[in-house]
């Protein structure tokens, strides 16, 4: 029924000193966090501002996005296997700390924000530049990983984006990496199922959520250490004094890239509309036309 | 024929038949140094534990001990127990008492073995409860070994001290029965069963065979005592040293506030653990906790977890408890939890903290924050607890709600209510505590909304915290994360502070727990009423009145943490009784109620179909024939409503709080 | 000369997504007063560059050389390379992984802008905007795209298929060069059969409670899941009653899922049971109990008896397809 299709084994090319060379080399993974709003906050209490395009916080809390928690569960699983050095990095306002924190508390090595004093949400290119610009600053890093997309504006495109900013390849919906012989081996997640990925670092990574991924909850005692960390603070004038390809002006404004024109919460029935109909046939007929309709949209 | 041979002069000779008896005092001596030995180091193993104080309040404390120490209140609610237990437990103090008194008479000179005391309390009572711990060790025995209840630990060490007192009692009777037979004491049958012997053994023995066999039997008789004497600290007879200091030493206040506070920052600071991983975190009462144990099984009887077939059982968590921490190593380097939990991994998780076990120990051993301090450890430090659980955290510290995935916020409850916050209403007498159980499961929310309508009803001048409330922690704590519940405290008692709010009234029991118990701790000091309480209080003094009484049989589940943790179980049933016709009770109620399985964290668990704490305890209200559980709980709520409409078949049987059914019996004449 | 550039891989063939991503080019570039060309991605297209061919004014059949049909880096060069020589000013795509995977680095190499998960398209000023939802289902967002081309996935089975134009386009095929030895290689393809994906990236669930009174309805609902594309699954009570595998439980302690339809069938809604659901786009109900709390978070229902609904829905939906 379910046929693995192998598409091409390369030969193995390196010989076998290089082999033994490059796996004494720890890997330098650099995973990219975004804070986002408790996406699991109640429709009922999620309002928007449509002056500055983006929700209202009211009570809720902000939370480290998921697919980036699962980035970095990845990473920490990738590095109780083979080794390797975790460096969280996060382009947020003042309040970014606390993903950095909690993920220092997960045991990520160091802690590296860039701080964001300018617009709430910078478009994904900006976004991508300034985090380009922080993994170039910190050197010699072999794999980036990012969260698939966020929880809140969903954009996706981070990772790619930082791929073409750093000149590096890129593959996305991992859930699954190994080292092997030669580079790494990636699993994926498609459409339709899964495929196995051949990578040679340096690399950018997008990472979807398995059962394997989820966060792991850090220890008590982790979380009240972690507070006591260093967290290495770079501003934007800090990345463009040695990185052209910051434009700290348009970063601040939020980037050229793309800009958010309308924000709204659609109507939406919040009463349940019960099918009408003189018969039986004809009620059934009109729950067929709505869950065809809903369906067709999908 | 007693009569007649009462004579001020009755008495009988001491040390008859026996030469050497100074090797008595050799025996004696030996016997106390090895028990006091093994003793001294119970009590050094004692003193290395954590502090804790217990030596205050003399007075309630004596009393303690006089009802169940002396009294032992508790051991005699259990039928077989009240006789088996009884009888030894009696007949050794009173054999102790005769031995004192030989003692007296003999060694110091006191004429005091002499006359009617000599025949009516030396040798008739003597005789009778010599006779009685024959009679108590045969019924432990039939029960070890025919009756066979999985609560009773049956191992070696039981069998032999059993047998070694039916061989100590039996060899008396021998040595009595030959002594009378070959001194041909006239007084001998003030002794009736130590005559029935002497008459038995006339018939087949000569006077100096009996002479001789007395010899014999009577140094063994010796040694068995002595050795007796010398084995108590090493086995569970250890108790009849252990258990009076430890009733002594109990917790006074109500089971509500057993759990206790740590000092999270100074464990962070030394690397302490947090929560108990080897023997050194646990406090010298813990430990004697654990000496103090006399494997009875109660605990483990009554527990709901064991009683549905899982694995927790509280006592086999106190023996193997008191194993590890009496090995060499205590545990170490694998740590007395992980080895408890490596043995049994979900054990631990079962336990509903509904305190049945700490209610029913006749010894007052504390082991359900026991299980919370092993949970400590291995959700703080090892962060190693189901699943479910987590999401139930995670959502705690990011939420303040315990409750994944809930669509409704903290007000919809109140939707179309004129209820006011407590921002608007600066002038409210009483906060109403509408806590997430309440305020987040739909079904709840009717819950709150008739303990609202009836506060307005009754001209209460209430308010809530609306959104600025937060999940008091209880969960947090039970599961064993004590630092997020630190966390939940502080932020509570803060915001609580800041709207000098004094009286609190909630639907939520574990609210009304933490709110009335832990609270105080984190300089949060309120007057705090479960919805019931404040509820029958608006009832008698005139407020509410119930019009028409719900023509139907209702029956009352009591929430753990309001019953048996904090005692109130009358006002509850009140509120039933005038708000309905008939009120039928459970077997089990009161402080002898079952949990309804949502307690410590339990309801983000999902049990495996078949060990199910809730359908249980809907067995047993089904049988009442109710037509109406009556309910005084979110959780009860959910778990007892899942419970019913699993079992239920047919029968149309509605799960309704307290405050529904007077809402519905006053609400229908308004 | 400028162009709206469609892109489709083939081995999916003419399928819904494809008939999407070529409707929405179609109006685009119609809005535009642009040409349309279809590009095919991967070899052996032969049906659906025809299919292709009856709406767009120009397919090309792109392949790489030793590429079978994708390979991210080698698919990705050639692909910057058709769009900049045909001097693309918007490039459409599905919302496949592998339209995903390329398009945010395509409208890099090319100077563009990408959105994604588009539902609408509109032209305002000159400059593309694109609808598409946010905060979870929470909010719509519209965002207008600064730099040219636009480079846009879209919810392509949303958009409506485009009709036939009588005179066909011309079917070219191009092959291009591989760029050296690519860093990224896929290896090892597994497809697993609809129905064996996870029920929590199912778009359409059909669940079966307590109500159903046994487990012989569950086939009805797999048979109704069939038809919706989607999957089963179950509240507590009847994984309990043992009608159903348990890792169909959807709740607080089984599954959360969050399909775009989500139809309840006597499931009465306990809030163990909504906690699986909160993400679900749209929720209908199946319950002849009008108080049942599911109707509560419901978008539409029917008040009903299940064994009267079913075999009638299953008719309805079975024709509804054909059509
Ligand atoms: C700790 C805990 C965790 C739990 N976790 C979960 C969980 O993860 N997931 C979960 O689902 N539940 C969970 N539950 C159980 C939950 O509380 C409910 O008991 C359960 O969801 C009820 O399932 P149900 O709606 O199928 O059954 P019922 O409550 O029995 O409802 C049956 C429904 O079917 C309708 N019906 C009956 N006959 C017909 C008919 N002929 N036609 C149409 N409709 C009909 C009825 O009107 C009713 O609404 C949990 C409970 C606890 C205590
Ligand atoms: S607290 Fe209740 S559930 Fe826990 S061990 Fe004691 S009796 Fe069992
Ligand atoms: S802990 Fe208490 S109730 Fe349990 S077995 Fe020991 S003495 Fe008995």
């Amino acid at each position: 029924m379910i046929a693995a299709d192998i598409i091409s084994k390369r030969t193995v090319t390196s010989t076998a000193s290089a082999t033994a060379q490059k796996q004494k080399i720890k890997v330098n993974i650099v995973v990219c966090l975004k804070q986002i709003l408790d996406p699991e906050i109640p429709s009922r209490d999620f309002r928007v501002d449509s002056e500055k395009m983006e929700a209202q916080r009211g009570g809720a809390s902000l939370v480290t996005n998921i697919f980036c928690e699962n980035a970095l569960e990845t990473a920490l699983q990738f590095r109780e296997k083979f080794g390797g050095r975790i460096t969280a990095l996060i382009f947020a306002p003042a309040g970014g700390e606390d993903s950095l924190r909690k993920a220092l508390a997960m045991k990520a090595d160091a802690a590296v924000h860039v701080i964001n004093d300018g617009a709430a949400h910078p478009d994904p290119l900006a976004v991508a530049r300034v985090l380009a610009a922080a993994v170039r600053r910190l050197g010699n890093i072999d794999l980036v990983m990012v969260g698939r997309e966020s929880g809140d504006w969903g954009v996706g495109q981070t990772g790619g984006l930082m791929a073409e900013e750093l000149g590096i390849p890129s593959v996305s919906f991992v859930d699954r990496l190994e080292k092997q012989e030669r580079g790494l081996l990636l699993h994926r997640q498609t459409d339709q199922g899964w495929e196995n990925v051949e990578a040679q670092t340096p690399l950018v990574v997008t990472i979807t959520n398995d059962d394997q991924n989820l966060p792991r909850i850090p220890k008590t005692r982790d979380i009240m250490l972690s507070s006591r960390q260093p967290i290495i603070r770079w501003s934007l004038e800090d990345l463009a004094a040695d990185d052209a390809g910051i434009d700290v002006a348009e970063i601040r404004a939020g980037g050229g890239y793309y800009r958010v024109v309308d924000l709204a919460i659609p109507t939406k029935e919040i009463v349940c509309e019960m099918v009408a109909g003189e018969t039986l046939e004809e009620r059934v007929d009109q729950l067929a036309d709505r869950i065809m309709s809903v369906v067709r949209s999908l | 024929m007693l009569d007649n041979t009462l004579d001020s002069e009755a008495t009988r000779p001491v040390l008859w038949n026996i030469s050497q008896s100074w090797l008595l005092y050799v025996m004696f001596a030996a016997s106390l140094a090895i028990a006091g030995y093994g003793l001294y180091r119970r009590v050094m193993a004692w003193r290395r534990g954590q502090p804790a104080a217990r030596f205050d309040q003399p007075w309630p404390r004596l009393k303690m001990l006089l009802t169940h120490a002396i009294g032992q209140r508790r051991t005699v609610r259990e039928r077989y127990a009240a006789f088996f237990h009884t009888f030894l437990y009696t007949g050794f103090i009173v054999l102790f008492i005769a031995t004192m008194v030989v003692m007296a008479d003999h060694r110091f000179g006191l004429p005091i073995m002499r006359g009617a005391f000599y025949l009516w309390f030396q040798s008739l009572i003597v005789d009778i409860f010599g006779a009685l711990v024959v009679a108590g060790t045969a019924i432990a025995f039939v029960r070890r070994l025919v009756h066979r209840p999985r609560k009773l630990v049956l191992n070696d060490e039981s069998l032999r001290i059993l047998g070694l007192i039916l061989l100590m009692a039996l060899t008396g009777f021998l040595l009595e029965g030959w002594r009378i037979a070959a001194t041909a004491d006239p007084w001998g049958v003030w002794s009736p069963f130590g005559y029935l012997v002497a008459r038995i053994s006339s018939l087949a023995l000569t006077a100096k065979s009996m002479e001789l066999a007395h010899v014999i039997t009577w140094w063994f008789h010796s040694v068995l005592v002595f050795g007796f004497i010398a084995w108590v600290p090493y086995t569970k007879l250890l108790h009849i040293l252990t258990a009076p200091l430890n009733i002594y030493t109990a917790r006074l206040a109500p089971s509500g506030a057993s759990l206790k506070p740590l000092d999270l920052d100074r464990l962070a600071e030394t690397g302490e653990p947090m929560g108990v991983r080897t023997a050194a975190q646990l406090t010298w009462k813990d430990l004697l906790d654990l000496d103090a144990c006399t494997e009875c099984g109660r605990c483990t009887d009554v527990c709901p977890a064991n009683t549905v077939g899982k694995s927790l059982s509280p006592r086999d968590l106190i023996l193997d408890l008191r194993d590890l921490v009496r090995a060499p190593q205590a545990g170490e380097p694998a740590g007395i939890t992980s080895t408890v939990t490596a043995a049994a991994p979900d054990s631990l998780w079962q336990c509903t903290t509904c305190g049945a076990c700490m209610e029913a120990c006749p010894v007052f051993i504390e082991q359900m924050p026991k299980i919370v301090d092993l949970r400590r450890y291995l959700v703080m430090e090892e962060s190693d607890f189901p699943e479910t659980m987590q999401q139930a955290v995670t959502s705690l510290e990011t939420r303040g709600h315990p409750f994944r995935g809930t669509q409704s916020t903290r007000l919809d409850w109140a939707e179309g209510l004129p209820v006011k916050t407590i921002g608007e209403a600066l002038d409210a007498e009483v906060l109403l505590w509408v806590g997430c159980g309440g305020a987040l499961i739909e079904r709840n929310q009717k819950v709150v909304r008739a303990t609202a309508q009836l506060l307005a009803a009754a001209g209460v001048n209430f308010a809530i915290l609306g959104r600025e409330e937060k999940c008091t922690g209880d969960p947090a704590r039970r599961i064993g994360n004590e630092f997020l519940f630190e966390m939940l405290a502080r932020e509570n008692v803060e915001t609580l502070n800041r709207h000098a709010v004094k009286t609190i009234v909630t639907s939520c029991p574990h609210c009304f727990n933490t709110l009335r118990h832990e609270y105080p701790q984190f300089g949060g000091s309120f007057e705090v009423y479960h919805h019931s309480e404040y509820l029958a209080k608006l009832v008698s003094e005139g407020r509410l009145a119930s019009a028409t009484p719900l023509d139907q049989t209702v029956t009352f589940h009591d929430p753990c943490y309001l019953g048996r943790h904090n005692g109130v179980f009358d006002a509850p049933r009140q509120l039933v009784q005038i708000s309905s016709r008939r009120m039928v009770e459970m077997e089990r109620r009161r402080e002898n109620g079952f949990c309804c399985g949502g307690g410590g964290g339990m309801s983000f668990v999902d049990e495996p179909a078949g060990q199910r704490v809730n359908q249980e305890r809907a067995r047993e209200a089904l049988k009442t024939g109710a037509e109406v559980v009556a309910v005084g709980c979110p959780f009860c709520m959910t778990m007892l409503e899942d419970g019913i409409n699993a079992r239920r078949g047919e029968r149309d049987v509605r799960v309704m709080d307290v405050a529904e059914l007077l809402w519905e019996s006053v609400g229908k004449k308004a | 000369m400028s162009r709206v550039i469609g892109i489709i891989f083939s081995s999916a063939g003419y399928d819904r997504a494809a008939q999407g991503v070529t409707g929405a080019g179609r109006r685009l570039a119609d809005a535009l007063g642009l040409p349309l060309q279809m590009v095919v991605v991967g070899g052996g297209g032969g049906d659906l560059a025809g299919s292709l061919a009856a709406v767009a004014d120009a397919v090309t059949v792109l392949t790489v050389t030793g590429v079978a049909d994708y390979q991210p880096e080698q698919t990705l060069a050639a692909l910057t390379d058709l769009c900049r020589g045909e001097g693309a000013q918007a490039v459409l795509l599905g919302n496949d992984t592998w339209s995903q995977e390329l398009a945010p680095r395509l409208a890099h190499r090319l100077g563009g802008s990408a959105a994604g998960d588009g539902v609408e398209l509109v032209i305002a000023d000159g400059r593309l905007r694109v609808s598409r939802s946010v905060y979870g289902g929470k909010a719509m967002a519209t965002i207008e795209l600064l730099r040219d081309p636009a480079v846009v996935w879209i919810r392509a089975r949303a958009f409506d298929p485009a009709t036939a134009r009588e005179v066909p386009a011309p079917i070219e095929s191009l092959e291009a060069a591989p760029t050296g030895e690519p860093a990224t290689f896929i290896i090892e393809r597994k497809s697993e059969v609809t129905g064996e994906a996870r029920l929590e990236d199912a778009q359409v669930i059909v669940s079966g409670g307590r109500g159903l009174g046994g487990p012989e309805p569950f086939t009805d609902l797999q048979d109704l899941a069939g038809l919706l594309g989607g999957q089963t699954a179950a509240s507590r009570a009847a994984c309990d009653s043992g009608w159903c595998p348990p890792s169909w439980q959807v709740g607080q302690t089984g599954r959360k899922v969050a399909p775009g339809l989500y139809l309840a069938v006597a499931i009465r809604g306990a809030s163990q049971h909504l906690a699986g659901i909160s993400e679900a786009k749209t929720i209908a109900a199946i319950n002849n109990d009008p108080d049942a709390l599911i109707f509560k978070h419901c978008r539409f229902g029917i008040v009903e008896d299940y064994r009267k609904v079913l075999p009638l829905l299953r008719e309805r939906l079975a024709a509804m397809r054909k059509e």
